[in-house]
């Protein structure tokens, strides 16, 4: 088996935080989703990580923190949404560059989920596609999904929207799935026609009559697209705490909720919610309430609220 | 050090600013306003005394006092902004400025003729020459500005507008500077929702704010302005005075139409304010 994780997006959503990262690198509890996911891939299976000319250096970077081996950054030559091959397209390039004859992982980068991936794994059964699935039980908030409708063994795919107006469930696809070898040619194929439509290949499977069966989990499951979805799964995965680096310069700062500080931080005399501070950043007699303050920051006076600040911000009211 | 290229919606323009042009515009304005001023002055010497060279009242003794109030004639026009770059010469607002100057100028060239020469001269001599530096100099100002705006807009422009968002307000924005030919010209448009929109009134929609930067570093603004999306207002500041332009928001971002907002003063504090 072959891993592929597809990290080749522009995450316009999420800016000023990925002016600089791509999205998949986006620090998440103290390390990059990347790293979270890579981490639960099993070490006998290489991995392929997609993503665009634009963050090709801070991949590289990445790769290096990294202590396994069998990384291969494999780079889109595009700077724009508007040259991007397509998701599905970048899976097909790469199958048809590499000659692959696996069985293929299928990643997201920007989805973060709890459970174990052996045991994903360990639930496929070659020819039937795998699908993770994880049910949101809200019906608006399925719409914007990939949703899956199954069989009366609760594990037989029988259906596969993207994003219905009406769900007929509330099952979520969750950007992980195994693609067998045998059913590579058709993903080639399809992605020709529809290269931006991931979830589109698990339509055509049914379509042709190929067996598709989900997994379903309860552990957390984020897709992490948006200022909010970035703070709720810090709030889930760190919980009531802080979490910090032991190098950082805390005093007389109080703290509230999921509070995350990076390192070489600085926070004296202030007030934090829910608020993630990542690398370098000092803060001073602020009030700062569900914020993400990207890297070296500088803040000092100021009471802020559901704010996103770029890399290298300097607001000081003296 | 000018180099001007196309641009376009998939390719970016490379664009050095002519940093110099706005300055040397303003001191040939300068420096025609004082030429202006004692031509004003002179005028009314001769309407009053006649086209002879008078030696009851010598014309040199006359433009000396002239010389001597002209940069301060200048320098009140300066203070009330009559040369800032969004005046609109034709407005009310400027012409009392005009006026205001010239009576300030008057005036100072009736205390500094007397206190150099210890004498008074004709009253008609100062209606003459007050009147004729109001028209001349409003009549000079509005056809230096039209010519000015020209040049300042001229490719590359002078003052490159970036302009932040695709809606309704941006396009009449946009507008609203080409068809005044304002020395602002929009250069590009960057959309946060991601337009489907290739141009907005001509101007062409670049991207979303991921290529801010890249925008930035390629056609280098001097203003940009932000016309929807509050919530990257901290953010579009900060990129901002990283880059030395000057930040502008649209008071529709805030809710704010109607034109009934103001910026105002108190106690040291700047505050804006909306009329009922």
């Amino acid at each position: 088996m072959q891993s592929f994780i597809l990290a080749g997006g522009f995450a316009t959503r999420l800016w000023p935080l990925t002016e600089r990262r791509a999205k998949p690198l986006l620090p998440l509890a103290g390390k990059p989703i990347l790293t979270h996911i890579v981490e639960q891939i099993p070490s006998e299976i290489p991995v392929t990580v997609s993503t665009n000319a634009v963050f090709e250096e801070s991949f590289h970077t990445w790769k290096k923190s990294i202590t396994r081996s069998n990384i291969t950054i494999r780079i889109e030559q595009t700077r724009s949404d508007r040259e991007k091959l397509g998701a599905l397209g970048a899976v097909a390039e790469w199958l048809e560059q590499e000659k692959i004859h696996d069985d293929v992982l299928l990643l997201t980068g920007d989805n973060y989920f709890g459970f174990s991936l052996n045991t994903f794994i360990a639930q496929y059964h070659s020819p039937c596609s795998l699908l993770a699935v994880s049910d949101i039980g809200d019906p608006v908030r399925a719409a914007q999904f990939g949703i899956v409708s199954v069989d009366a063994d609760g594990k037989t795919v029988t259906g596969f929207e993207e994003k219905p107006a009406q769900p007929k469930t509330t099952l979520a696809s969750t950007g992980c799935s195994i693609l067998p070898a045998g059913i590579l040619p058709e993903v080639i194929a399809f992605a020709k026609r529809k290269p931006d439509n991931v979830g589109g290949i698990f339509e055509e499977l049914l379509r042709l009559g190929q067996r598709v069966e989900c997994f379903r989990f309860i552990e957390p499951w984020f897709d992490i697209g948006s200022f909010e979805s970035y703070l709720e799964a810090t709030r889930v995965l760190v919980g009531e705490r802080v979490m910090q680096d032991e190098t950082n310069k805390m005093q007389d700062a109080r703290c509230n909720g999921s509070v995350v500080i990076g390192t070489g931080g600085s926070v004296t005399k202030s007030k934090l919610t829910d608020t993630v501070l990542f690398d370098r950043c000092m803060v001073d007699n602020c009030v700062l309430s569900h914020c993400i303050i990207d890297d070296d920051c500088i803040l000092k006076g100021v009471d802020l609220s559901g704010q996103m600040l770029r890399a290298g911000t300097k607001l000081m009211r003296e | 050090m000018e180099r001007q290229c196309t641009v376009g919606r998939d390719e970016i323009a490379v664009v050095y600013t002519p940093l110099m042009r706005r300055p040397l515009l303003l001191i040939a304005w300068l420096l025609t306003d004082l030429v202006l001023f004692v031509g004003a002055y002179a005028c009314a010497y001769f309407l009053r005394v006649g086209f002879i060279v008078s030696t009851d009242f010598p014309l040199d003794h006359y433009l000396q006092a002239v010389l001597i109030v002209a940069p301060v004639w200048i320098g009140a026009m300066l203070i009330a902004g009559v040369f800032r770059l969004t005046s609109i010469q034709s407005s009310k607002r400027n012409l009392i400025m005009i006026v205001g100057s010239c009576v300030i100028g008057l005036s100072l060239f009736t205390l500094a003729y007397y206190f150099v020469f210890n004498q008074f001269f004709s009253r008609l001599l100062l209606v003459y020459a007050g009147a004729l530096s109001v028209i001349f100099t409003a009549i000079w100002h509005l056809a230096f500005d039209q010519w000015q705006r020209r040049v300042l807009r001229k490719d590359p422009p002078a003052f490159p507008v970036l302009v932040i968002g695709a809606n309704r307000d941006a396009e009449r924005f946009i507008k609203l500077l080409n068809e005044r030919q304002s020395p602002l010209k929009p250069v590009a448009v960057l959309d946060p929702a991601g337009s489907a929109q290739k141009e907005i009134a001509g101007v062409a929609v670049l991207g979303k704010l991921d290529r801010l930067e890249e925008t930035i570093k390629q056609l280098r603004p001097k203003y940009l302005v932000q016309c929807s999306n509050l919530e990257h207002t901290l953010n579009l500041i900060s990129v901002c005075r990283n880059h030395g332009i000057t930040y502008m928001l649209l008071p529709s971002v805030l809710g704010v139409v109607g034109g009934s907002e103001r910026s105002i003063v108190i106690e040291g504090q700047p505050v804006t304010t909306v009329e009922p």
